[in-house]
C-alpha cells in the first residue's frame, strides 16, 4: 500500500500503473516464444496452406494455382477412408496400451525394492536406443520365422506371420511403438504417482479400504491432470509416426498400416506431388487441432482438482 | 507450332545465358562451387571423387567439387526437399527406379551434345542398351555410371549335401532352367538344414527385382511405351504362378516375412547384383559360385540395375557442371570409377578391367556373368511417377503372396488399379 | 501404496519385471552385442545371444571412417545450447502465461499451443526456404533456433505454465509488496524454486534435440557438420551396403552417455517432478 502511495505522489509516472506495468513485462516475457512461434509455425503454415491451393511438381517445376482442386480431390481421393480408418485405429490402439502400460510400469517401479533404479534405467532406456537398431531387431522379431514365433513354438502355439496380416500387422506397428517410447510416459506417471500425499492413503487404510479401491479412489483421481497430460501428448504424437511404419511394413499389407502422415509424406516425397501434399498437411493439422481441444475441453470433466 | 517457337525460343536464350555465364567465368574466373550429392558415404568413394575433382582443377582452376553423402533410404527425399526449397544441387546421383521421373521432367540438362562436343570421349563406346532408360528423345539426361547386372550366387557345400545338383552342373549339362534351378532350391530346402532361393532385398515389398525372374518369361509389367499394364499377360501370370508354386507349394523360396540370409549361409542360392560380393564371409567361409541366371521358358536373359549422375538445369553453373561430368566420365575417368561400379563402357568390359574391381570373382565368373550381362542386361522397370506405381502395385501384390492365391485374378486386379496411372 | 511388501509379494514383482523387461532390454542387448560380431554372424538366425567371437576394432573403425568426434561435439554441443535456451525461453514465456495479467494472454496461449500441434514434416519445406533464404543451410542454426524458440519448445512453455500455476502465489506477493519488479520476482524466487520442473524440460528437450533425425538430413550437407543419428547412416561399404556392425558400434556409443546420465539424474528428475504435480 505504501508502495501505491508512493506511485501516487509522482505524476510523472501515473501511466505506468501496477496494471500497466505487468502487462509490458508479460509481453517482454512471451516475446522470444511468440516470435519463436510466428516464424516457425505459423508463417510456414500460412505457407503450406497457399502451397495447398496450387498443383506443385518440384521435379517438373510447376506451380500453377488450383484453386481448392486439391481439397475436391481429397474428398474423392478413394484410398482417404481407408487412410483415416487406419489412423484411428492406430492411435486409439496406441494411446490405450501406452497409458496403461506406463502406469502399470510406473505403479511397479514405485514400490520400495532393492535394485529399483536399475529397473527404471532399464525400461527406459528404449528411449535413447538409436531408432535404425530399434526397427532392425524388431523387424527380426516380427518375421514368420522369427524370435517371438520361435518363443510360442516352444509353448506349443503356432504363431502368425505378425506383418503380413492386416490385423496383427497394425498390432505390430503399435507394440513396436509403445516399447520404444513408454518410458517417457511411465516417468510422468511415477513422478505423478510420488507426488501424492501419503496421509490419504493411511486415512484410507484406517477405513479398511482394499488397495484397489484405494487406488481407483485415491490414486487415479490425484494423478488424472498427468494423465490428461500424457493422453494429450501421446495422441498428438501418434498422429506424427511413421519412421518405423515405412520399415516395418511399407504401409501394407494392402493399405492396412498407411496411416495420414505416411501417407502424406508418401504423396510429397516420394511421389513428388507437394501441393496434394500440403493439402493433407492441412487435413492432419485440422484433425489434431480437434482432437487436442476436445480432450481438453473434457479436462473440466474428468480431471480431479484438489483447489 | 506454338511448342516449336517455345523450345526454339527457349534453347535460343539458354545458349545466350550459357555463352554470357561462360565468357562471365572466362573473364572473371569467378571461384564456382559445384555441388554432387551422392547416396554413399564411403571414404574410398569419396577419395576417388575427390581427386577426380582434383584432376577436373587442372583445367578449371577456379572450380570446387564437393560431394554431399545423403543417406540411402531418405536420398530422394532430400534431395527433393533440396529442389522444393529453391537450393537443387549442381549434380546429383539418381536411382534406377526415379530415372524416368527425372529425365521426363525436365528438371535435368542435356548432356549429349556436350559429350560429343568434349575431346576423347567416345560417345559410341557408351553401350546404348545401358542408356536407354536415361535418353528421351535421342536425348542424354544423365549419365549411367553404375550397371551392375543381377546373377545367381550359389552355395556348394549345403546343394551337395542335400544331394542336388549345383548350378554349375547343371550349366555343364546345358539344363541350367528355371525348372531345375527351382528343383535344386526345393531340395536343399526340404534338407531341412537350410532355404532355397531368396531374391535379396525383394521381402515381397520390392516387387520390381523380381524381374530377375519374371523376364525369363519375357514378361514385363507393362509395354514398351509404358502406356499398357502388362501383368495381366499371359507371360506375366505364366511366370508369377511359377514362382507363387516354387514358394506355397515347393517351398523353394522362403516365404514372405522370412528373413534369411544367403550370405550368412542359411540359403541354396539367391538372386542379387555381383557387387554383394563382398558380403561373403571371409572367416569361416562356404564353397561359392557366380553364374548367369537360368533360362526361362523365353530362353537366355539378363537384368541389371543401375543408378546415374545428371546435372540439373535450373542450377546457376549448369554449364559448368555439365563439362565436370563429361571430364568425370570421360574414359580415363571411367576406368577409375570401374574400380567402384561396373562400367557401360564396352572398351571397359574385359575382363581385365573388371578383375581389379572384383577380385573375388574368376576371370570365367566375369566373362559369363558381367560382360554379358551389361552387353545384353534389360535393365529394370522404371516408369514415370514410378514411386506412386511401385506402392501401388505392392499394395495389391500382398494379396498374391497368400497360399490360396488366385494368381490371374490378382494381377487382372493389378492392371485395373495402374492402368489410370499409366495413362497419364 | 507404499507399505512394507512380504517377502513373497517381492519375489513376485520381482519376477513379473523381469518379464517385463524383455521386450525392452533385448534389441539394447542386441545392439551392443552385434557391434563386436563379425558383419556376417549379425543377421544369422537364430541370433547368438554371446557373440562367438568379440571384434572391438569396429569401435576403433567409428572414428576412422567418419569424423565421428566431430560429429559428436556437434550433437552435443546443439543439445546442450537448444537445452539451455528452451529452459530460459519456455520458463519466462511459462511464468507470464501462469502468473502475470495482460490482454489477450489466454488467446496468445492457445496460438502458441498450436506449436504441439504440427508435425516436423508439414513445415520442413517453408522452414528450408526460410533458412535458405538467410543463408543458414549446412550450419547449425536451423537444429538451434527451430527447437528453441519454435514449435519443440512450446511442450517446455506448457510444463513450465502448469508449473507456477501450482506454485503458491502468496510468495511472490510479499515481494510485489517490497516493490520488486517483475523480472527480479521472476529471477530470485521463482526461479529457483522451479528447480524440478525445468530439470524434467531440460531431460525431454535434450533427449529431443540428440534423436534429431529429419531436420539435420535435410539442413545439414558436410560430414563434418554432421550429428549423430545422421551420421549414423553413413557406415557404408564400397557398394552401398550397410557395415552393420561399425553403425551399432556408433549406436551404442550415441546411447551409452546418455544412458548414463540418466542413471545419475533420474532420482532428481523423478522426484522434482513429483513436487510440480504437473497439472491440466
Amino acid at each position: 500500500m505504501t508502495n501505491l502511495a508512493h506511485d501516487i505522489s509522482k505524476p510523472r509516472r501515473t501511466f505506468w500503473t501496477m496494471e500497466r506495468r505487468d502487462a509490458a513485462a508479460g509481453y517482454i516475457f512471451i516475446a522470444p516464444q511468440l516470435m519463436g512461434i510466428v516464424l516457425f509455425v505459423l508463417i510456414p503454415l500460412g505457407l503450406v496452406f497457399w502451397y495447398s491451393l496450387h498443383e506443385w511438381n518440384v521435379l517438373a517445376n510447376t506451380f500453377n494455382f488450383r484453386g481448392l482442386g486439391n481439397y475436391e480431390q481429397l474428398l474423392r481421393d478413394p484410398a482417404l477412408p481407408q487412410v483415416l480408418a487406419a489412423s484411428a485405429i492406430f492411435s486409439a490402439g496406441l494411446v490405450v496400451f501406452n497409458m496403461s502400460l506406463a502406469l502399470l510400469l510406473a505403479v511397479l517401479l514405485d514400490q520400495k525394492l532393492r535394485g529399483i533404479v536399475v529397473f527404471r534405467t532399464l525400461f527406459f532406456s528404449p528411449v535413447v536406443v538409436s531408432l535404425v537398431a530399434w526397427t532392425i531387431v524388431w523387424g527380426f522379431l516380427l518375421q514368420n520365422n522369427g524370435g517371438i514365433n520361435g518363443l510360442l513354438q516352444m509353448v506349443g502355439i503356432e504363431g502368425p506371420n505378425w506383418l503380413r496380416h492386416p490385423t496383427t500387422a497394425m498390432i505390430s506397428v503399435i507394440v513396436v511403438q509403445v516399447f520404444k517410447n513408454v518410458g517417457l510416459n511411465m516417468i510422468l506417471f511415477l513422478a505423478a504417482l510420488q507426488g501424492v500425499p501419503k496421509e490419504l492413503y493411511e486415512a484410507a487404510r484406517v477405513d479398511g479400504a482394499p488397495r484397489f479401491k484405494q487406488f481407483r479412489r485415491i490414486t487415479l483421481p490425484m494423478i488424472s491432470p498427468t494423465i490428461l497430460l500424457t493422453s494429450i501428448i501421446t495422441i498428438v504424437g501418434s498422429l506424427q509416426v511413421f519412421a518405423q511404419i515405412a520399415v516395418l511394413t511399407q504401409g501394407g499389407p494392402g493399405m492396412s498400416t498407411t496411416v495420414l502422415v505416411y501417407y502424406l509424406y508418401q504423396q510429397a516425397f516420394q511421389f513428388h506431388f507437394f501441393g496434394y501434399g500440403a493439402t493433407l498437411s492441412i487435413l492432419l493439422f485440422l484433425i489434431v487441432a480437434v482432437l487436442t481441444f476436445a480432450q481438453w475441453q473434457m479436462r473440466r470433466r474428468l480431471v480431479f482438482y484438489e483447489n | 507450332m506454338h511448342s516449336k517457337t517455345f523450345l526454339k525460343s527457349a534453347v535460343a536464350s539458354a545458349a545466350i545465358a550459357a555463352s554470357l555465364a561462360w565468357s562471365g567465368v572466362a573473364w572473371a574466373q569467378d571461384a564456382v562451387n559445384l555441388r554432387m550429392t551422392i547416396w554413399s558415404g564411403n571414404e574410398a568413394h569419396l577419395a576417388m571423387f575427390n581427386e577426380i575433382a582434383e584432376g577436373f582443377k587442372e583445367t578449371h582452376p577456379n572450380v570446387n567439387v564437393t560431394f554431399e553423402p545423403l543417406p540411402f533410404e531418405n536420398y530422394t527425399t532430400t534431395l527433393t526437399t533440396q529442389i522444393a526449397g529453391g537450393n537443387p544441387p549442381d549434380l546429383a546421383w539418381i536411382l534406377e527406379t526415379t530415372a524416368a521421373d527425372f529425365v521426363n521432367s525436365g528438371a535435368l540438362a542435356p548432356l549429349t551434345e556436350a559429350f560429343e562436343a568434349t575431346e576423347g570421349y567416345d560417345m559410341a563406346d557408351v553401350s546404348e542398351q545401358a542408356t536407354a532408360l536415361w535418353t528421351r528423345d535421342g536425348q542424354l539426361y544423365a549419365y549411367p555410371f553404375s550397371t551392375s547386372p543381377f546373377a545367381i550366387f550359389a552355395n556348394n557345400d549345403l546343394i551337395t549335401a542335400a544331394g542336388a545338383r549345383t548350378p554349375a552342373d547343371l550349366i555343364e549339362a546345358g539344363e541350367w532352367t528355371w525348372e531345375n534351378a527351382f528343383a535344386t532350391a526345393a531340395a536343399v530346402a526340404q534338407a531341412g538344414e537350410a532355404d532355397g532361393l531368396v531374391v535379396r532385398d525383394f521381402n515381397y515389398q520390392v516387387w520390381q527385382n523380381v524381374a530377375s525372374i519374371w523376364n525369363g518369361w519375357g514378361a514385363s509389367p507393362w509395354s514398351e511405351d509404358g502406356k499398357t499394364c502388362s501383368f495381366s499377360e499371359p507371360e506375366m501370370v505364366e511366370a508369377m504362378t511359377a514362382i507363387h508354386d516354387a514358394v506355397f507349394k515347393a517351398g523353394a523360396m522362403p516365404g514372405p516375412g522370412e528373413n534369411v540370409d544367403f550370405f550368412a549361409g542359411d540359403a541354396a542360392m539367391t538372386i542379387t547384383q555381383i557387387s554383394r560380393a563382398s558380403l561373403l564371409p571371409k572367416e569361416d567361409p562356404f564353397d561359392w559360385d557366380l553364374v548367369p541366371l537360368p533360362t526361362g521358358p523365353a530362353g537366355e536373359y539378363a537384368v541389371v540395375g543401375q543408378a546415374g549422375v545428371g546435372a540439373f538445369a535450373n542450377a546457376p553453373n549448369v554449364d559448368v557442371a555439365v563439362e565436370f561430368l563429361a571430364y568425370m566420365t570421360n574414359p580415363e575417368n571411367s576406368a577409375k570409377l570401374a574400380q567402384f561400379f561396373p562400367p557401360a563402357r564396352s572398351s571397359l568390359l574385359n575382363a581385365e578391367t573388371l578383375a581389379t574391381t572384383n577380385p573375388l570373382l574368376s576371370a570365367e565368373q566375369l566373362e559369363a556373368v558381367v560382360i554379358a550381362g551389361i552387353s545384353n542386361g534389360k535393365v529394370l522397370p522404371g516408369h514415370t511417377n514410378f514411386a506412386q506405381i511401385q506402392q501401388t502395385v505392392r499394395a495389391e501384390l500382398d494379396a498374391l503372396w497368400q497360399p490360396d492365391a488366385d494368381v490371374a485374378a490378382v494381377l487382372a486386379n493389378v492392371c485395373n488399379r495402374i492402368a489410370p496411372l499409366l495413362a497419364q | 501404496m507404499k507399505t512394507d511388501l512380504s517377502p513373497r509379494m517381492k519375489v513376485a514383482l520381482y519376477g513379473l519385471m523381469c518379464i517385463l523387461l524383455i521386450p525392452f532390454v533385448f534389441p539394447t542387448w542386441w545392439m551392443v552385442t552385434s557391434s563386436v560380431k563379425p558383419i556376417s554372424d549379425i543377421f544369422a538366425f537364430p541370433p547368438d545371444i554371446i557373440p562367438r567371437q568379440f571384434d572391438f576394432s569396429t569401435y576403433s573403425q567409428v572414428f576412422e571412417l567418419q569424423p565421428f568426434a566431430r560429429q559428436y561435439w556437434n550433437s552435443a554441443y546443439i543439445a546442450a545450447l537448444v537445452t539451455l535456451g528452451t529452459m530460459i525461453v519456455s520458463s519466462m514465456a511459462g511464468y507470464a502465461f501462469a502468473r502475470i495479467k495482460f490482454p489477450f494472454s489466454n488467446a496468445i496461449f492457445m496460438v502458441v499451443l498450436l506449436g504441439l500441434l504440427i508435425p516436423s514434416e508439414v513445415t520442413i519445406v517453408p522452414l528450408f526456404q526460410m533458412f535458405l533464404s538467410w543463408g543458414m543451410i549446412n550450419t547449425h542454426w536451423p537444429l538451434i533456433l527451430v527447437p528453441v524458440f519454435g514449435a519443440p519448445s512450446v511442450f517446455a512453455t506448457f510444463v513450465m505454465r502448469q508449473f507456477f500455476i501450482s506454485l503458491p502465489v502468496e510468495l511472490e506477493e510479499a515481494a510485489r509488496v517490497d516493490g520488486l519488479g517483475r523480472f527480479k520476482i521472476f529471477w530470485t524466487i521463482a526461479l529457483p524454486l522451479a528447480k524440478p520442473a525445468l530439470g524434467a524440460v531440460a531431460i525431454f528437450t535434450f533427449l529431443h534435440s540428440w534423436n534429431l533425425y529429419l531436420e539435420p538430413i535435410v539442413f545439414l550437407s558436410s560430414t563434418q557438420m554432421f550429428t549423430l543419428p545422421q551420421a549414423l547412416t553413413q557406415f557404408t561399404d564400397a557398394y552401398g551396403g550397410a557395415m552393420w556392425n561399425i553403425q551399432l558400434a556408433a549406436a551404442t556409443m550415441t546411447a551409452l552417455p546418455v544412458l548414463v546420465v540418466f542413471i545419475i539424474a533420474q532420482k532428481q528428475f523423478v522426484e522434482g517432478l513429483a513436487h510440480t504435480g504437473l497439472k491440466g
